[in-house]
């Protein structure tokens, strides 16, 4: 058991691509946690997409232990977050477990929205907070300028900046120091009774469910009972542990520890992130603070393209769950799309994330529908319902009125784009709220914007019109009142339910008119001629006709060809079974595809 | 096969006769046939002598039609020998009978020998009347051929005489396809017959199109098929089939009965036959087919065994290929499949709100529009009805 004042508590926070996990793997290295020949790339970036796409998903903690200059041993326990406003809450977990945080800005980049929203999230779980001016070996570097930023944007005094290169190894060893010198010993630890954060919990096939944790006071040992305060949840310890950085098996977990408990459940969705765990004999009084349910924000459906995968995604989508408890999902049935789940995520990010993994860990071809979010409808007779498919929004005569959920945008960008960035908050029937200079080259706006309408394309727009310079960090911000309406799509006058969407009065008509024209263009020319139309209600707002196709015949058929032929007809017969039909006519599968695919959702 | 109604039902009998040799492969053609040998030829005639011998005795043959490969390539004693022993096997001759010729293989002698038969029809494959075009497609004649050819015909006096045209060939121009028909209809045959050129697996025209040679052009191929439909109808060939024309009274009775969906017999290599509730071929193999045959054990492939709702959903789907159409009465009457037209009703009569076909009664035949999408409309029959 190490001596409180020798154990510091610690995570790296940064914008995206500010250099993160690279700096860990320095850490790591010189620490000796990690013997140099099983040194890899974003060691602590476990699953092939972290690697792939330089994100990091879940939480990596890892103890090491680091000689400082005073000649005394230290015990480091490093958090490796999720940077992405998804995982906001899962951040803050993670940001509760420690005393201290290393806020990394890039010096070329300089202050992105997320490195504000970190260091905000940051402070307001009172750490302390150092900050590490990163990658300062690049040509492009402006270290000054990058003061400047700190004291002007976060109000930190610029001399306490660390100067680091997590690609040289420059600066690492000033890091560590500096997290001995102003990273305080770990806090609470005299409070009466065991006090143990759960800041990420995962599924493993032999061991059950696995709670990473931070004790804060008390102490922990295989053999004892436990429970949740959240919702008392009581379970068994197993075993506990350390990672340094693979799970290391020890006699008991102290005050001041960052590691595992290996509990008796079987299913991470009876475990809340940010849950407080004690003895269920002698519980503590209090609850860790900060502890809250988390909502899906964004809903979505997924559904097999071959309709004989649905079992297959049924019980992957039940596996990506163990490890996932943010992530839920119903069965759904679909006329267009057959049967399939009806998914809800963390936010836009959460989404692709699962998709990808459908397709890529479970290998599975699947197709997704629009993502929504939950509306508040009230209807006339007072009733309230909480609408996250479009399907089932009431008929407009029974609903009073329709509340969306509305996000705080803040919004880094140069100055030199703020007038389309504007024009794009405007379109998107975002509010600026109020602008803010960080330094000579670029603004922060504030901005009040639907939640449904950064779903699509709004991050692509805002990095395209900024040249990659722009960056987006949000938060919920309630619910507003806006005129709502469903789109839908008909094919020969009969509605295609994969096609609906809820959408605002006033962008309705202009998106039904994309919608038809890209499925005119999409459609394969059919026998006979096809409507295709977008409603609302009762009321056609847009409508394209593709004519039939004019030759369809074979010209020699005799005796000898007819066996040959109706192979051929049954085998187009085969194909068509694999289309969906709708109205009379066989829609492709591709043509969903397409069509759910257009990035924009078929508006302008 | 349902036997049990009425006589007037009872299927109409036609022989088909496979002859698989032709001097060289055109490029188009994925027909069954093989260079000629004598030691082929002779085994082949023997082989067929034993095909022939198990025709049902009992039974009146309509129509005989004798393809290929190039039936008119056989030497004069050797078309002698096979439709003698055609004969032999025949309660009595047939109403009909057509026999394939290449121009360049149509000789004096063999037309005398087909004339004696009682051969009453003579299809040549002309394809076309410009050089470059034939060159195109791997023919081996030359335009002269064709008229000395027809001259030959004409002299030996065939009751019926049709003539095969092909058209969007790569590199064929609409005029020129104007003049092929008008050439054809000014020598006067009875019958035309079109094709639109296709590109099937195996033959050297598909190796073109898949190497890029050559492509395919659904909108020209539109433009020659309504050309071809409109200007033979003013040249007094009324269209009876997708690719068949024909003078008063000189459609090919033999394939009306195919389409019918009523029962053939097919003789020789690769041979489909539809017969006694079955359809099934001979093998596309000369030794194969011969041995079995030799030994006493004819061999099917490609079984199929039908039942009316089968014939029911073919004769509609073939049938309706026709100008005519279908009698709805008729075929139930022959097909009873109650179920089926049952299920097929609301596509049919979508395809006639539609305009894709005209309804009379018990009647039903595509229009203009319907024809040039038959393959659709017949796979919608066969999608339509259940498994």
């Amino acid at each position: 058991m190490t001596d409180l004042s020798h154990i510091r508590n610690f995570c790296i926070i940064a914008h995206v691509d500010h250099g993160k996990t690279t700096l860990s793997d320095r850490i790591l290295e010189l620490t000796r946690t990690v013997e140099m020949r099983d040194m890899k790339e974003q060691l602590l970036d476990s699953m092939d997409l972290e690697r792939e796409r330089g994100i990091t998903i879940k939480s990596h903690p890892v103890s090491m232990v680091y000689r400082a200059r005073n000649g005394e041993d230290y015990l480091f326990n490093l958090i490796d977050t999720p940077g992405h406003v998804d995982f906001s809450y899962e951040v803050s977990r993670s940001l509760a477990a420690c005393e201290g945080a290393m806020l990394l800005i890039d010096a070329a980049q300089g202050i992105e929205a997320q490195t504000v929203a970190n260091a905000h999230l940051a402070t307001e779980q009172g750490l302390e907070i150092v900050p590490v001016i990163n990658k300062v070996d690049l040509p492009s570097a402006d270290v000054p300028a990058i003061m400047v930023q700190l004291e002007d944007v976060l109000a930190i005094p610029a001399d306490e900046a660390v100067l680091t290169s997590g690609k040289t190894g420059i600066g690492i060893e000033d890091l560590l120091e500096a997290a001995v010198a102003r990273v305080p010993s770990p806090r609470w630890a005299d409070v009466e009774g065991l006090r143990v954060l759960i800041f990420d919990c995962i599924y493993d096939a032999y061991k059950g469910v696995i709670c990473y944790v931070r004790v804060f006071s008390g102490s922990v040992k295989m053999g004892d009972q436990i429970m949740t305060m959240g919702d008392e949840r009581k379970m068994q310890v197993k075993e506990v542990g350390r990672f340094s950085p693979a799970m290391t098996k020890q006699d008991s977990l102290n005050p001041g520890d960052v590691g595992y408990i290996v509990t008796n459940l079987r299913d991470v969705a009876d475990l809340k992130l940010g849950d407080t765990i004690t003895h269920s004999a002698n519980p503590t009084k209090e609850m860790l603070p900060g502890y809250k349910e988390v909502s899906p924000m964004v809903f979505s459906g997924i559904y097999p393209i071959d309709t004989s995968d649905y079992n297959k995604l049924k019980s992957s989508m039940g596996k990506l769950r163990l490890n996932d408890a943010a992530f839920v999902y119903q069965s759904e049935n679909s006329v267009a799309l057959g049967f399939g789940f009806r998914c809800g995520f963390l936010g836009l990010l959460h989404m692709e994330i699962i998709q990808e993994r459908i397709r890529r860990e479970y290998d599975l071809d699947v197709i997704s529908t629009y993502p929504s979010v939950v509306y508040l409808v009230t209807k006339t007779d007072g009733e309230k319902l909480e609408v996250h498919n479009p399907v089932h929004l009431p008929d407009p005569s029974v609903i009073e009125f329709i509340e969306e959920p509305m996000i705080l945008a803040s919004i880094h960008i140069p100055s030199t784009s703020i007038g389309d960035v504007l024009a794009l908050v405007s379109e998107k029937r975002g509010v600026c709220e109020h602008t803010e200079t960080i330094d000579g080259q670029r603004v922060m706006l504030v901005c009040n914007l639907p939640l449904n309408e950064i779903l699509i394309d709004f991050n692509d727009r805002l990095k395209s019109i900024t040249h990659g310079y722009g960056s987006m960090d949000y938060e919920m911000n309630g619910y507003q009142k806006a005129k709502l309406c469903r789109l839908d799509i008909m094919v020969n006058a009969e509605p295609v339910d994969a096609f609906s969407s809820i959408v605002h009065l006033d962008k309705a008509e202009g998106r039904g008119r994309a919608l038809c024209k890209r499925l005119k263009e999409i459609l394969p020319k059919q026998m006979f001629k096809i409507a295709i139309q977008a409603g609302i209600g009762s009321n056609i707002v847009a409508r394209e006709t593709i004519s039939a196709y004019r030759k369809d015949v074979t010209a020699k058929c005799y005796g000898g060809d007819i066996s040959r032929k109706r192979k051929l007809l049954e085998k187009q017969k085969e194909g068509k079974k694999r289309m969906k039909n709708i109205g009379s006519v066989s829609i492709p599968q591709d043509a969903f595809i397409k069509i759910l695919k257009t990035s924009d959702g078929g508006s302008n | 096969m349902n036997k049990a109604g009425e006589s007037a039902v009872d299927p109409v009998l036609s022989v088909y006769c496979h002859v698989p040799f032709c001097a060289s492969t055109c490029d188009f053609c994925a027909f069954y046939q093989e260079k000629p040998r004598r030691g082929d030829l002779d085994r082949y005639l023997a082989a067929m002598d034993t095909e022939f011998a198990l025709l049902p005795k009992d039974r009146v043959v309509d129509t005989v039609f004798w393809g290929g490969g190039t039936p008119g390539l056989l030497a004069a004693k050797d078309l002698e020998r096979l439709g003698r022993s055609l004969l032999d096997n025949l309660k009595q001759p047939p109403s009909e009978w057509t026999i394939e010729m290449a121009p360049s293989a149509v000789k004096e002698d063999k037309l005398a020998v087909l004339r004696d038969l009682g051969v009453t029809r003579i299809s040549m494959g002309v394809q076309s009347f410009h050089p470059e075009l034939l060159e195109s497609l791997g023919r081996l004649h030359r335009p002269n051929q064709i008229y000395t050819a027809w001259e030959r015909v004409q002299a030996a006096g065939f009751p019926q005489t049709n003539l095969d045209l092909m058209f969007a060939i790569p590199n064929q121009s609409i005029e020129q396809w104007e003049a092929d028909i008008r050439e054809a209809a000014r020598l006067g045959p009875t019958h035309l017959s079109t094709y639109c050129l296709t590109f099937e697996e195996d033959t050297a025209l598909y190796v073109k199109l898949s190497q890029g040679k050559v492509s395919i052009d659904e909108e020209r191929e539109l433009q020659f098929y309504e050309r071809g439909w409109e200007l033979l109808a003013e040249l007094g060939y009324a269209q009876y089939e997708v690719s068949n024309f024909a003078k008063p009274d000189a459609a090919c009775l033999h394939n009306v009965n195919t389409w019918r969906m009523q029962e053939w017999i097919g003789c020789g290599p690769s041979a489909a036959s539809q017969y006694e509730g079955q359809r099934y071929q001979r093998p596309s193999n000369l030794d194969e087919w011969a041995k079995g045959m030799e030994a006493g054990l004819p061999p099917r492939t490609e079984c199929v065994d039908l039942d009316a709702s089968i014939l029911l959903a073919d004769a509609l789907v073939f049938g309706l290929r026709m100008n005519a159409g279908c009698d709805l009465d008729l075929i139930a009457k022959q097909f009873p499949a109650p179920d089926v037209l049952a299920q097929l009703e609301p596509l049919l009569s979508r395809l006639a709100r539609e305009g894709l076909a005209e309804r009379e009664g018990s009647k039903i035949r595509l229009t203009h529009e319907g024809r040039l999408v038959c393959d659709a409309i017949g796979s919608s029959i066969l999608e339509t009805i259940a498994d």
